[in-house]
C-alpha cells in the first residue's frame, strides 16, 4: 500500500482479524482520489462492499468534514441489505472508534428517526432508490445534499434496464445538479453492458471501471440419478432423495428454486424425506416479513442445514458458511445462475460449488447448455431500455414538490439521466402537461392544475396537500393486490387475490411450509387452518418464470437435432428423442416441423397443433398471438396457446388442415398491433403505467381502494383513452412496456422466410414425446378473451339446453 | 335482445343493458353517473373527461333503433350535484337534444343529493300501470323496477371466471346494470342485494356480443 494512503483505523482493523486489502479495493480508492467515478465489476465475495466505502472512509479519517452534514449516500435495491451493510461498517468504526455516525433510512424506518435525521443527518446515510426520491422531494432537500461527497450504488446491475432504475438515474442527475463534486462508485456483478452501466452512474467525463474476474470458474455438476427424469414439470419431485444425500454431506446448503409455488413443493418434499431431522428452512418473498428475517438470521449464525430459497436470496447479503448451492429447474439465464453459485463459498479465492437438477427433459438440454457457456464465458445480451415517461411523470412531480424549476433548466437535468439521453423537447412538455392538469386535448381540467405556472414562468405546486400524496404514491413497484394468509392469530405471509378466486371453501393448498385449508375471507384476510391432507392444491403464484435467453435456445436445438451429441446424455434422454424420431420426427436446424394431432381436454376433444421454431419465448409467443388471430378468422375457433423458448403449442374446438395457410409470410403487423391492444397484458401494463405516473392513486388518505377496484376502473380509462386519445402517454408507455416483454420481430420475419416451402407437418393420432412438456406447461397464454369468453358461453349455454331438453 | 315475461308483459332487454316496454314505447335505463370522471380531477386524479360523452352517445345510438316516446332514468344519472355544470358544450348539447327528442322521466338517485338543475324534475317514484320505477329497491311487495346496485355475476366456465353486468329479475322485482360508461359493479352474491332477491331468480348475462340468461340454481350448482 502506498504511503500516500492513510488507512491506518481500517488496516488495523482487518490485521486484528487476519485480513488484508484486495489489489481492487486499493484500485478503487486510488481512483477515487484522482477524481473519478468508478464502476466496481467483480463476482460476489470479492470485498467489493469495503472497496466502495474506502474512499469515503478514508476521506473521513484525514479530512475535516461538518460534523452535522451528510457525507456520503449508499443505495441499494434491497431493504435488508442496507441493514447489512450498515452492520457490516459499523464493526471497523467501533472497533477503532472512528468518530463516524452510520444510519439507515428506508419505507421501514421510523416517523421520529426520519424527521431527526432530516434536521441533524448522519455521516453516512444507508437508503434505497425510492427513499433517495422521498428526501429529494423534501422543500430542504438541496440544503441536505448540498455538502454530499460521496455516493455508492451497490448490485447497480439489478437496477439499470428496470423502471426502478429510470427513476434513481432521475433523481443521480438532480442530485448531480446539487453536489456537483460528489464521487460516486457503483459497485456490480458480472455483466455483460459495462458501458452503459457506467454511463448511468457516472455524468463526469473522468470515470473508469475496474473489472475483476472470479479466480477460479466455479465447479458445476448436473445431478445424477437412478430415477427418471419426467418429461415435463416443474417441480422435481424424482431428485428429492437424491438431493437430501447432498444435503446431509454438506455443512450448509442454499437451494434455488424459480417459483414460489416450486419452493412450497420441495419444501414440503424434503420435510417428508427428513429421516434424520436436518433443519431446514424456507424462504420467499410472500412470506411474512419476520418469518423471513427470522431465517436470514438463523442462517447467518450457521443453524441451518438448508434453505429452500427463491430469488429473495439471489442479492447481497453474506452468508458465510454455505457450501453448496443446488439450482433446481434450469438457471434460464447465465449471469442470474453466476449470482446464485456465488452464495456458496462466499470466499473470492475459491472455486464456488453448485449442483444442477433439471426438473424435466428439455431443462436437461439447457443445463447442459448453461454449463458449456459458462465455460466458454458467455454472458447473456441484455438490451438497452429507454426511460419510462410514467416514470418521468412522477419525478417531474417529485421536483414540483421539492422546489419551483424552470422548463429549460429541467428539461437539460433529465437529459443528462443516461435512459432518458434521448428525450425529445415535445415529449418532456406532454409529459410536464399530464402531470400538471391531465394533459387531455379537451382542455378541461386546467382550472384543477397540481402546478402552477407563476408571472417568472417558474413551476410549482399549488398546495401542501399534493406533496403529501406524492409522497405516497412514490416507486415504481406495482404489485398485485395481495391478501393476507390468517391461521388463528398469526399472519403467515400473503397471496395474490387472484389466487384465492380459484379456491373454493375446504381446499387445500401449500403455504409456509405448512397444508392450510381455506375456509374464509373476512375483512380481506384470508383464514385458515392446518389439516393433514396429502394432496394439497399448490398455490401458483403470478411471475417467477423467466424466458431463456436466445443463445441457450439456439443451442438446445443444436443438441437435439445432432444425433452424435446424443451419446453424452443419460440413456432416458436419449431414449426420449429416440422414442421421437420414432413415434414422429425430430425438428431440424433449417426447416419447421409441425405436429397436428387431436387431444381431449376436460372430456372436450381439442385439435393441438404444434410448432418447433426454436425461436425463443418472445419470437414464439408473437407468432402465437398472429396464428391464433389467423385461426380465428378462418373460423378454427383456438382457445390458447403456450410458447415456451422451443416452440408453440395452440389447440382449437375445430381442426386446422392446410397448415402452409396457416403459416403464411402474410400473417402480418396489422393483426399483431390490433390484437395487443387487446391483451391483458396490455391491460396490467397500463393500470401499472396509469399508478406510476399518478394518473390513479395507490391510496388515497383515509381510504384504501382494493385491488379489484382499481383494476377495474383502469380498465375504463383504457378503453375510453384508446378512443378518444389514442396516443395518450400512458398509451405509448403500456405499449412500449409491452412489445419489450413479447414481440421479436425482426426474429419472426427471418424465421418466416426461412421456413417457406420447409415445412414438415406430421399428422399424428396422439400426442408426441416432444410434446408433451408444451401441452402440460401450466402458464397458458390466452387468446383474445372477450373471444374465448363467447365461444365458452355458447358451449355452456348449449350444455344447458342440451340437458333440459330443448337442444 | 331478449324477453322477459314481467308481470305479464313482455319486456325485452339489450345488451348494453337498457330495458325496452316496447308495447308502451318506453326505454328504462339506470345509474348513468354522468361526469363521473371529472369528479376526481378536484383533488388532483385527471381521469379522462370522455365518459360522459361515451354515455350519452351510445343510448342515442340505441334509443335510436327502437320506436321510444319516453325514457325512464332510474337515478344516478349524474354522479354528482356539480356534474351538470362541469359538462362541456358538446355534452350539454347532447343531453339536451336527448332530453327534447324523449319525454325524460328523471328518478332521484343516491348521488344526487340536493342537485338542482333548471328544467328537470326528480322523482322519488314514478308508476305506470301497477310498476313502480324507483332507485333503490324497496322491501315491499310491489311490481317495481329499481338500479343503484350495479350488479354484476361471475359465471365459472373452464376453471375460469367471467365477470359481466347482469340483470336480476327476481318474481315482481328487475334490478337493472349500471349504464354509465365509468361504472363498476357489485357482485349479485353480496349480501346487500339478498333482501330484495327471492329464493329463485334469473339473471340476464351482458357481454359485448350476446345475452346469456340463467337461473340461480346454475350459477350455485358451480361452485
Amino acid at each position: 500500500m502506498s504511503e500516500n494512503l492513510k488507512l491506518q483505523p481500517i488496516q488495523n482493523w482487518l490485521k486484528k482479524n487476519n485480513w488484508f486489502f484486495y489489489d481492487h479495493q486499493l484500485e478503487t480508492l486510488n481512483q477515487s482520489i484522482n477524481g473519478r467515478d468508478v464502476l466496481l465489476i467483480a463476482p460476489t465475495g470479492g470485498g467489493k462492499t469495503l472497496a466502495g466505502f474506502l474512499p469515503s472512509l478514508h476521506d473521513l479519517i484525514n479530512n475535516k468534514f461538518p460534523d452535522n452534514k451528510l457525507h456520503t449516500l449508499y443505495i441499494s435495491p434491497l431493504k435488508a441489505l442496507t441493514i447489512d451493510v450498515h452492520r457490516n461498517l459499523t464493526n471497523p468504526i467501533e472497533d477503532q472508534k472512528l468518530d463516524i455516525r452510520v444510519e439507515t433510512r428506508t419505507g421501514d424506518t421510523s416517523g421520529y428517526k426520519k424527521t431527526r435525521q432530516k434536521e441533524v443527518p448522519p455521516h453516512m446515510l444507508m437508503t434505497t432508490p425510492e427513499s433517495l426520491a422521498l428526501l429529494l422531494a423534501d422543500t430542504q432537500a438541496k440544503e441536505y445534499f448540498k455538502f454530499l461527497r460521496y455516493l455508492i450504488i451497490d448490485e447497480i446491475h439489478s437496477l439499470v434496464n428496470s423502471k426502478r432504475g429510470d427513476l434513481l438515474s432521475l433523481n443521480l442527475s438532480r442530485l448531480n445538479n446539487i453536489s456537483p463534486n460528489c464521487k460516486r462508485i457503483g459497485l456490480s456483478a458480472t455483466i455483460k453492458n459495462k458501458k452503459s452501466t457506467l454511463n448511468f452512474l457516472s455524468q463526469k467525463k473522468k470515470s473508469k471501471i475496474i473489472n475483476i474476474r472470479e479466480k477460479s470458474s466455479p465447479k458445476i455438476e448436473i445431478l445424477e440419478t437412478e430415477n427418471r427424469v419426467p418429461w415435463s414439470g416443474h417441480m422435481a419431485g424424482y431428485a428429492i432423495t437424491d438431493i437430501y444425500k447432498k444435503i446431509k454431506l454438506s455443512s450448509m446448503t442454499i437451494l434455488f428454486v424459480n417459483t414460489r409455488a416450486q419452493a412450497e413443493l420441495v419444501f414440503n418434499k424434503l420435510w417428508q424425506e427428513n429421516e434424520n431431522n436436518l433443519k431446514i428452512a424456507i424462504h420467499h418473498g410472500s412470506l411474512q416479513k419476520e418469518i423471513r428475517r427470522k431465517v436470514e438470521n438463523l442462517m447467518s449464525l450457521g443453524k441451518l442445514d438448508c434453505v429452500v430459497a427463491t430469488s429473495s436470496l439471489d442479492l447481497g447479503i453474506d452468508w458465510g458458511k454455505v457450501d453448496l448451492v443446488v439450482q433446481i429447474g434450469s438457471p434460464k439465464g447465465i449471469a442470474r445462475f453466476l449470482q446464485r453459485i456465488g452464495r456458496s463459498n462466499h470466499r473470492f479465492d475459491e472455486p464456488s460449488e453448485a449442483l444442477l437438477v433439471p426438473s424435466n427433459r428439455f431443462e436437461y438440454l439447457e443445463c447442459i447448455s448453461t454449463i458449456a457457456s459458462i465455460k466458454a464465458n458467455l454472458l447473456d445480451e441484455v438490451r438497452d431500455k429507454e426511460g419510462s415517461l410514467d416514470v418521468l411523470a412522477q419525478h417531474i412531480l417529485g421536483v414540483a414538490c421539492s422546489n419551483p424549476f424552470q422548463i429549460d433548466d429541467f428539461f437539460l437535468e433529465i437529459k443528462k439521466a443516461w435512459p432518458f439521453r434521448n428525450l425529445k423537447k415535445q415529449t418532456f412538455l406532454d409529459v410536464l402537461e399530464f402531470v400538471r392538469n391531465g394533459g387531455y386535448s379537451l382542455k378541461h381540467y386546467e382550472q384543477y392544475a397540481k402546478i402552477g405556472i407563476n408571472k417568472n414562468n417558474f413551476y410549482a405546486i399549488k398546495n401542501k396537500n399534493i406533496r403529501n400524496r406524492y409522497r405516497l404514491n412514490v416507486g415504481t413497484i406495482v404489485e398485485s393486490y395481495m391478501l393476507k394468509v390468517k391461521l388463528g392469530n398469526r399472519t403467515l405471509g400473503q397471496v395474490e387475490e387472484w389466487f384465492i378466486e380459484g379456491l373454493n371453501e375446504g381446499d387445500t393448498f401449500l403455504f409456509s411450509g405448512r397444508v392450510l385449508e381455506y375456509q374464509s375471507i373476512t375483512n380481506n384476510n384470508i383464514i385458515v387452518r392446518s389439516t393433514n391432507s396429502a394432496h394439497p392444491k399448490i398455490p401458483s403464484y403470478a411471475g417467477g418464470r423467466l424466458p431463456l435467453t436466445s443463445e441457450l435456445s439456439f443451442q438446445v436445438r443444436k443438441l437435439i437435432s445432432k444425433k452424435e451429441y446424443w451419446k453424452h446424455f443419460p440413456n432416458q434422454i436419449s431414449d426420449w428423442l429416440k422414442l421421437q424420431n420414432k413415434f414422429s420426427g425430430l425438428p431440424s436446424v433449417e426447416g419447421l416441423l409441425v405436429e397436428t394431432f387431436p387431444r381431449h381436454i376436460k372430456n372436450k376433444k381439442r385439435y393441438f397443433l404444434i410448432c418447433y421454431t426454436f425461436e425463443g419465448r418472445n419470437a414464439n409467443q408473437t407468432l402465437g398471438f398472429l396464428i391464433s388471430k389467423k385461426m380465428q378468422r378462418m373460423g378454427y375457433k383456438p382457445i390458447s396457446f403456450v410458447a415456451t423458448d422451443y416452440a408453440l403449442a395452440i389447440w382449437s374446438m375445430i381442426e386446422v388442415e392446410d397448415i402452409n395457410i396457416i403459416l403464411n409470410e402474410d400473417i402480418m403487423l396489422d393483426d399483431l398491433y390490433e390484437w395487443l391492444e387487446e391483451t391483458p397484458l396490455l391491460k396490467k401494463n397500463f393500470r401499472d403505467a396509469a399508478i406510476i405516473s399518478g394518473l390513479i392513486e395507490r391510496t388515497i388518505p383515509g381510504r384504501k381502494k382494493t385491488g379489484k377496484q382499481v383494476m377495474f376502473s383502469s380498465d375504463l380509462i383504457f378503453n375510453v383513452l384508446k378512443k378518444h386519445e389514442p396516443n395518450h402517454i400512458l398509451l405509448q408507455v403500456a405499449r412500449n412496456d409491452s412489445y419489450r416483454g413479447l414481440i421479436d420481430l425482426d426474429r419472426l420475419g427471418d424465421f418466416l422466410k426461412r421456413i417457406k416451402n420447409n415445412i414438415i407437418h406430421k399428422r399424428l393420432d396422439r400426442i408426441s414425446p416432444l410434446a408433451v412438456p408444451l401441452v402440460l406447461e401450466i402458464n397458458k397464454q390466452t387468446i383474445d378473451k372477450s373471444e374465448v369468453d363467447e365461444y365458452f358461453l355458447e358451449e355452456l349455454e348449449n350444455e344447458i339446453l342440451t340437458e333440459v331438453g330443448l337442444n | 335482445m331478449k324477453t322477459l315475461n314481467f308481470c305479464n308483459h313482455g319486456l325485452q332487454i339489450c345488451k348494453e343493458g337498457v330495458l325496452f316496454w316496447l308495447e308502451k314505447e318506453i326505454a328504462i335505463v339506470s345509474d348513468l353517473h354522468l361526469e363521473k370522471g371529472s369528479s376526481y380531477a378536484s383533488s388532483g386524479q385527471y381521469i379522462p373527461p370522455y365518459d360522459s360523452e361515451e354515455t350519452l352517445l351510445k343510448l342515442l345510438d340505441i334509443l335510436n333503433n327502437y320506436k321510444v316516446r319516453k325514457v325512464i332514468l332510474l337515478g344516478d344519472t349524474f354522479h354528482d350535484k356539480d356534474a351538470f355544470l362541469r359538462m362541456t358544450s358538446k355534452v350539454r348539447f347532447l343531453f339536451e337534444d336527448f332530453t327534447i327528442k324523449y319525454e325524460v322521466i328523471f328518478i332521484l338517485g343516491n348521488h344526487e343529493n340536493k342537485i338542482k338543475i333548471e328544467g328537470i324534475k326528480f322523482h322519488q317514484e314514478y308508476i305506470v300501470d301497477n310498476i313502480h320505477f324507483l332507485h333503490e329497491a324497496i322491501q315491499k311487495n310491489i311490481n317495481q323496477i329499481s338500479g343503484h346496485f350495479h350488479p354484476v355475476a361471475s359465471i365459472k366456465v373452464s376453471s375460469k371466471k367471467i365477470t359481466s353486468k347482469c340483470l336480476i329479475h327476481s318474481n315482481n322485482h328487475i334490478i337493472l346494470p349500471s349504464f354509465g360508461e365509468f361504472t363498476g359493479g357489485l357482485n349479485i352474491n353480496d349480501p346487500v342485494l339478498k333482501p330484495f332477491i327471492s329464493e329463485d331468480y334469473n339473471i340476464y348475462f351482458l357481454t359485448k356480443k350476446s345475452i346469456y340468461k340463467f337461473s340461480n340454481k346454475e350459477i350455485e350448482s358451480q361452485y
